[in-house]
């Protein structure tokens, strides 16, 4: 078959994940057919939930040889599938998956990319991208020549697919683990397992920052007002810097981008690179001793004060239901 | 008149602001509170290449001229709170390191010179006395010579830098028949037998820069610490002191222009009766008026600068200097605390410890009336 | 047999002071410029493999017109060894820079490439890992730690991902991306920033590297995003709690 996109899903080897979904709109707005490529180990599964959003097929590279997404094999693979197809577009989300793979097949077609896409619009009767740059204090819209081009497009700035076309064919793509590159292993791999929601795709989020002083501050603090309102927990790089929270809570410039209905940020200051992180989210509360901090200028609800006294408080009176 | 900097200065001071920025912006409330020293804070300058920006390449230094020095010290008084570590950096550029320099014999310099330029030696001078102050060559401190070795007896008061010191530029009299003409310098190091610094003296401001009285009892220095000659020492302290009266107060225009961004920050987000602060005139006027303040020490401490490294004799521009800075400096941290009003009255808000800092700047290195005094006698009155 | 690491080469980019960027409006004057922070991680972790004697010749490299000298010899100034500028002053992107790069690789032969993960001016994150896939070689991206193996024919690299940090071996030679949290970089002293001004900068044409590129992405406007709607400030929990129901019924 052919496609003119080409969208490459992401999965935690258990589901796919839903956000990386939200590429099939920025297809349908790019327009044409599409087709959504699976990469790992026992995919069956995985394919036939994302049979019936409306594209052409599901194409599965399954393989022992990919049971890890080493970017090297990935690549490869990616941009083996997207010839074969006659695709001109490499479509994914961006995350740290399709950041650390899409760039190296895009090298591997010849292709330019663009790097966390908001809006597809048209200008000057061609195709024009809006991305973000400078910690997305400003907004640039640009084009690009060639003939194929790989885009990451931000999650949230995308419409989940409707799940009710007839299902498509699902295709296994034929895999010579032997020639495939072998110079990177996997060693160890964090699988931290929380009943709370993803960041990315949480409703509500509570960020820390440094003034939280300690991890069990930081935990009974930002965690006690996450638990009473069923929201997931974020930090800013100062905070993953000294040790109040792993890597995986940052938010910012180059961490995490969310876009949450509310987020409640505890001694956050808000520097610009944290800011970028956030500037989407619906509501923002922001609790911080200093009333001279940047952050008061974005909060939606602003309140000066120790956060060692009102989040407790706070706690209390949003349990009380 | 061209009042662009060269490529070459631009480099070195976005490399200072940077230094500043990043090494240097630490808490400093509880440190003012405990009068603690920032010893640490000292090395990292002394690395980064602050205490040696006069002193020729030779000796350890980095042979700059005074205007990008002065720029210098302003970059680092715009980032750095510690207006205490400041004033001791100070003390030792113009007290210690400047004397060596003119005066020191090449075994002086060799020995003392590079760690005073690293941050590795701590260096002051020791001139005031109890009872001689304004009038510092009435010291009654004497230096008798013994053989090879000069005997120091008396006390000095106001010691910057004098707990922490590694050597100290003691004024002392060899003949006091001859008046001021008996004055001589003399190098002593820490641990010299006789000399103790370790009467601490508490202050009102620059609390973090260490400051001691400290006492002669037979201290036996070596000849070959004499640092210039016999009864030149009033001409050294001269030249020492008009060096320090045109930098030292280089990094409160630095401090001014922290103060005045942080009062119009303040003045915007404040809201009273239902509109910011800064659309007062009252406030408003404070405000300019404090940033008329900040440029015209500014451009007075350039225009020292540019003098004294084209020029020797800088006695007027270097008493201006002072004598301007010093008021800028406490107008602007008054109006600061007057600004911010009750906040202004709490150590939490760091407005209250600029004005404890900004008050010594009109007592020390000569007090305001004794700048005025200068300038008079200058200008051909 | 791969050789062990002898040469490390570290592109790296001026960008707009971000810190000085922010401006009251966030729009960023650019009046200054330094080395993007996160190839000065790069850099100083090139300078920390050659103190430990794992490396022996660190060589900058920046694509520019002369103005970015300045950040060269502030990376001079850092400890790296040499420094090569590529005289090109148009406006590149991470493909065409990619491409050059190679050229480069092919020119310098170094046994191992370390670059920022992004610049902090276009934010595109895609430098590095197209240069792996173009040179075909291992890439670990999103470093933050790092250590050889096997007598440095092996890097063993912990990475930054959403799901935490993750593991990795690659083979050598290889390119490595970095992180935030791989070292803090050492500031620059003035005594080093003079010294830095004798040390040669080679300066080269893509002609005279052998390299020919377009890019293929044109800006064609920028904007600032749209303004939030003034906050307000609340005076208490309960007020808070009552606006975040009622007023902004998100709780």
């Amino acid at each position: 078959m052919t496609a003119k996109t080409l969208i490459l899903l992401e999965h935690d080897r258990r589901q796919v994940k839903r956000p990386s979904l939200h590429a099939i709109d920025a297809a349908r707005q790019l327009g044409g057919d599409f087709a959504l490529l699976l990469l790992g180990e026992g995919l069956e599964e995985m394919a036939k939930s994302v049979a019936t959003c409306g594209a052409s097929a599901v194409l599965m590279a399954d393989d022992a040889a990919l049971a890890e997404p080493l970017a090297d094999r990935y690549a490869t693979v990616i941009a083996d599938a997207f010839r074969k197809i006659e695709a001109t577009t490499l479509l994914g989300t961006s995350s740290t998956f399709s950041k650390d793979v899409l760039p190296r097949a895009a090298a591997l077609l010849d292709a330019p990319m663009l790097t966390d896409v908001l809006a597809i619009e048209e200008q000057n009767g061609a195709i024009a991208y809006r991305r973000p740059i400078n910690a997305g204090s400003m907004l640039a819209t640009v084009q690009l020549a060639g003939q194929r081009r790989v885009l990451s497009v931000r999650a949230s700035a995308f419409e989940a697919p409707s799940a009710d076309a007839p299902a498509c064919p699902i295709e296994s793509l034929p895999i010579d683990a032997t020639s495939l590159p072998n110079g990177m292993q996997l060693v160890s791999r964090e699988e931290r397992i929380s009943d709370r929601p993803d960041l990315i795709e949480a409703r509500v989020v509570i960020g820390g920052g440094r003034p939280l002083k300690d991890k069990e501050t930081f935990d009974r603090l930002v965690g006690g007002l996450a638990d009473v309102l069923g929201a997931a927990i974020g930090a800013t790089r100062a905070a993953v810097d000294t040790g109040l929270a792993p890597n995986d809570y940052q938010i910012g410039q180059t961490g995490k981008v969310i876009a949450p209905e509310l987020y409640i940020a505890l001694g956050i200051s808000g520097a610009i690179q944290h800011l970028a992180g956030i500037k989407d989210s619906r509501v923002i509360v922001a609790i911080n001793k200093d009333p001279d901090a940047p952050i008061f200028q974005m909060a939606t609800y602003g309140l000066v004060g120790d956060l060692h006294q009102i989040v407790p408080q706070l706690i209390e009176a949003l349990g009380r239901e | 008149m061209d009042f662009a900097w060269s490529d070459q200065q631009r480099e070195l001071l976005d490399a200072v602001s940077r230094f500043a920025r990043e090494q240097l912006d630490y808490e400093v409330i509880e440190n003012d509170r405990q009068a603690i020293f920032n010893h640490e804070a000292w090395k990292k300058c002394g690395e980064f290449g602050i205490q040696g920006l006069l002193v020729p390449a030779e000796y350890g230094g980095l042979g700059q001229d005074p205007l990008t020095t002065v720029a210098v010290l302003e970059r680092l008084g715009y980032a750095c709170k510690d207006n205490g570590l400041l004033f001791s950096i100070n003390a030792h550029m113009w007290t210690a390191v400047t004397p060596l320099v003119y005066n020191g014999t090449e075994a002086q310099k060799k020995k003392f010179l590079p760690g005073l330029c690293n941050g590795d030696l701590i260096g002051g001078n020791a001139m005031s006395e109890p009872n001689s102050g304004s009038d510092a060559f009435s010291l009654g401190t004497t230096a008798t010579k013994q053989g090879d070795k000069y005997v120091l007896n008396g006390s000095k008061i106001f010691v910057t830098n004098g707990p922490v010191a590694d050597v100290l530029v003691v004024f002392a009299n060899v003949d006091k028949a001859r008046g001021q003409d008996g004055i001589t310098a003399f190098l002593v190091e820490k641990g010299m037998a006789g000399f103790d610094p370790s009467h601490k003296i508490e202050k009102m401001g620059v609390r973090t820069s260490p400051m001691a009285e400290v006492f002669f009892e037979n201290c036996e220095v070596p000849a070959e610490n004499l640092l210039g000659k016999e009864g030149g020492g009033a001409f050294l302290f001269t030249r020492s002191m008009t060096w320090e009266r045109g930098c030292i107060l280089a990094s409160a225009v630095g401090a001014m222009q922290r103060l005045l961004e942080k009062c119009i920050r303040y003045a915007n987000e404040r809201k009273q009766g239902g509109q910011s602060i800064g659309k007062y005139q009252l406030v408003a006027s404070k405000i300019v008026d404090m940033k008329l303040r900040v440029e015209s020490a500014r451009h007075m401490l350039y225009h020292y600068g540019w003098v004294a490294g084209h020029r020797k004799a800088v006695y007027l521009e270097a008493a201006m200097t002072k004598l301007h800075l010093a008021d800028a400096w406490m107008k602007c941290a008054e109006d600061a605390i007057q600004i911010h009003g009750g906040y202004g009255y709490m150590t939490e808000y760091e407005v209250e410890r600029e004005l404890r800092d900004a008050i010594g700047a009109k007592l020390y290195s000569g007090t305001s009336e004794i700048q005025r005094n200068i300038i008079a006698s200058l200008i051909g009155l | 047999m791969t050789q062990p690491v002898t040469k490390i080469l570290v592109p790296f980019k001026s960008v707009p002071d971000p810190y000085e960027a922010a401006g009251p409006d966030g729009s960023g004057s650019g009046a200054k410029s330094v080395i993007n922070p996160f190839d000065e991680i790069a850099i100083e972790e090139a300078l920390r493999i050659r103190e430990r004697g794992e490396a022996s010749e660190i060589v900058g490299l920046t694509i520019g017109a002369p103005a970015v000298d300045e950040q060269i010899r502030a990376a001079l100034a850092m400890g790296v060894d040499r420094a090569i500028r590529i005289d090109d002053a148009r406006a590149l992107d991470p493909y065409a820079v990619a491409r050059i790069l190679r050229a480069a690789v092919e020119k310098e032969s170094p046994q191992f490439v370390i670059i920022g993960k992004q610049a902090v001016d276009d934010d595109s994150n895609q430098v590095g890992q197209m240069l792996a896939g173009l040179l075909g070689w291992p890439q670990a991206t999103f470093v933050s730690k790092l250590e050889f193996l096997d007598n440095r024919t092996r890097a063993r690299c912990a990475r930054e991902t959403d799901a935490g940090l993750e593991v990795i071996e690659i083979n050598l030679p290889a390119v490595i991306t970095s992180d935030l949290r791989l070292n803090e970089p050492r500031y620059v002293s003035l005594p080093a920033l003079m010294k830095a001004r004798k040390k040669p900068i080679e300066v080269l044409t893509c002609e005279q590297l052998g390299v020919k590129v377009d890019p293929l992405t044109t800006t064609i406007a920028t904007a600032r995003p749209a303004k939030r709607a003034a906050g307000t400030r609340v005076e208490s929990v309960e007020e808070l709690v009552i606006k975040l129901k009622q007023e902004a019924k998100v709780v």
